[in-house]
């Protein structure tokens, strides 16, 4: 037997079918010459987004990587030796890319990247099964308005956040050298003073964050006082060179472009680096 | 066999109406275009419900200046690069095509966001449209499963840097997270494989199931009907208010009952 719910929910659909028969009107020329309206002011906004994207360049030719209104036409060749970059998706990934901050690795972090996201669209896709009233009017379905407005707000904060996140500048940072050095007490070291010019210009901060410098992001680790975990220079080259083989789910790039050499020094430094006012 | 007393008018009638019969007696399909545009939608519907149209519109623009961008893109580390640059700087109206490619598909994520907030503010995806919710949670995915495959495609260092850390996250995941990463990268490292694979899902794989899931979602769209706004008095499907009454007696068909009151 078809319990009550069901019963008039069909009722009301046969009742919509009736009234649309009764009392609709055909979708063309009506509802059409509406979604042809919006369809070509989408047209017309595409086509003035790549208008701007190009045009507003400075230059006589407006080409190259100069940024204009809507930024550059494109960034330099890919190049995986260089490791001074700050990855950013595009704007819509934004959240997610934000959310990462939130949580810290090692085993939070794939609450994060791949929990939260998939507990969402779950959520999506099981919304017609949980919100199982009839009952379509958004101030009579006080959840539902709640959670939309939640949803809405903070898709938005962290999207802001993430569009707004301060990014390290290998060429401001590197000026910090000194200062790390004489806090962490490895003036006297050649190799973990090179060492930390590779990591200050290595783009290592738009992820991990050093004494007040850096990112925090995508949950990396502060390395502040890596040193004094005692893990020695060949656990740490190892690493850097394929952090998900001696780390299982790290989500750090691999560093193997920057050869043993300047790998070594990096090494020295984060072995150098006992914490502040630990030496 | 026309006679020959046909005016040109009338020869010219015929000239149009034979072929679209014949096409209608072995396919049907101008019965099935008639029935698409005249059926009934209810008489209330507003500017919110052209949101699913504007992003069909967005999505057959990404369509159309994708195939133009895979004629002259190509998908190799070594080219990559290069054939982007060609594109934007060399072909005529290249940097056009790109360009709106390029923001087309911030225009799709954006629209097809608004389109399901207005679904949900409408409520249109209880009884019996919950499947068609389904199936567009399915696009909004797929969608942005484009802008992440789509990202790597111009081979520069904002597409690498995204795209490494964007792998990195996938092999996160618990169990299947590192055989996904592989799957991705066809191998441990971003290589000429990668591109290849990511070029592939992102021009054959997904737009394919994204045209074979817009063909559903229209589908059910035609066959379950649009909803009212439901704050609108004359919603269909609320029973509230009287049918026109000059319509004869007629009104009985639809409900042989008094109507209730709105209340």
């Amino acid at each position: 037997m078809a319990s009550d719910r069901v019963v008039e929910r069909r009722r009301v659909f046969q009742q919509y079918k009736a009234d649309v028969k009764e009392r609709g009107k055909p979708f063309y020329p009506y509802a059409m010459f509406h979604d042809t309206i919006m369809s070509l002011v989408v047209v017309a906004t595409i086509i003035g987004l790549a208008v701007i994207w190009k045009w507003t360049i400075p230059g006589a030719h407006h080409i190259g990587t100069e940024p204009g209104w809507l930024g550059k036409l494109y960034d330099a060749p890919a190049d995986p030796g260089t490791t001074n970059f700050v990855p950013r998706p595009d704007w819509y990934f934004y959240f997610l890319f934000y959310l990462l901050r939130v949580f810290k690795w090692p085993w939070t972090v794939f609450i994060g990247t791949i929990g939260l996201p998939n507990v969402l669209l779950v959520l999506l896709l099981a919304m017609p099964f949980i919100d199982i009233r009839s009952e379509r009017h958004l101030l009579r379905r006080p959840v539902a308005l709640v959670a939309s407005v939640l949803v809405i707000v903070s898709m938005g904060v962290l999207t802001y956040k993430g569009a707004t996140a301060k990014e390290a500048l290998g060429s401001e940072i590197v000026g910090h050298v000194p200062t790390w050095a004489a806090k962490e007490g490895f003036t006297g070291n050649t190799p973990a003073l090179a060492g930390a010019k590779l990591f200050a210009v290595s783009g290592c901060l738009n992820c991990h964050t050093y004494i007040s410098d850096g990112g925090e992001n995508l949950g990396a680790p502060v390395l502040t006082a890596e040193g004094a975990k005692g893990k020695g220079i060949a656990f740490q080259v190892a690493h850097l060179k394929c952090p998900a083989c001696v780390n299982a789910g790290s989500p750090m790039p691999s560093f193997v472009g920057l050869g043993d050499d300047n790998l070594k020094k990096l090494a020295a430094f984060l072995e150098a680096s006992k914490g502040v006012g630990k030496h | 066999m026309a006679p020959r007393s046909q005016t040109p008018k009338q020869q010219l009638q015929a000239a149009i109406t034979y072929p679209l019969d014949w096409l209608e007696e072995r396919s049907g399909i101008v019965g099935g275009v008639k029935y698409f545009l005249f059926r009934k939608v209810p008489g209330d519907v507003n500017w919110f419900q052209t949101l699913g149209a504007a992003t069909l519109t967005a999505f057959l623009v990404q369509a159309l200046t994708g195939v133009i961008l895979a004629m002259y893109y190509k998908p190799t580390t070594g080219d990559a690069y290069n054939s982007i640059q060609h594109i934007t700087n060399d072909i005529w109206a290249g940097w056009l095509v790109r360009g709106m490619h390029r923001w087309g598909a911030s225009v799709f994520i954006i629209l097809m966001f608004m389109h399901m907030g207005r679904v949900f503010l409408f409520g249109a995806y209880k009884y019996p449209r919950e499947l068609n919710w389904i199936i567009g949670v399915l696009l909004l995915a797929m969608g942005l499963g484009e802008g992440f495959t789509g990202y790597l495609l111009p081979w520069d260092q904002t597409a690498y840097w995204a795209t490494v850390v964007g792998i990195n996250i996938n092999g996160t995941a618990p169990f299947l997270g590192p055989f996904l990463s592989q799957f991705l990268q066809g191998g441990t490292y971003i290589n000429d494989t990668t591109l290849s694979r990511f070029y592939s899902i992102h021009m054959l794989m997904i737009p394919g199931a994204i045209f074979a899931l817009i063909g559903l979602h229209l589908y059910l769209v035609v066959r379950l009907g649009v909803t009212s706004p439901p704050w609108s008095k004359e919603a269909a499907g609320t029973g509230s208010t009287e049918p026109p009454s000059s319509t004869d007696g007629r009104s009985g068909l639809v409900s042989p009952t008094p109507r209730r009151s709105a209340d």
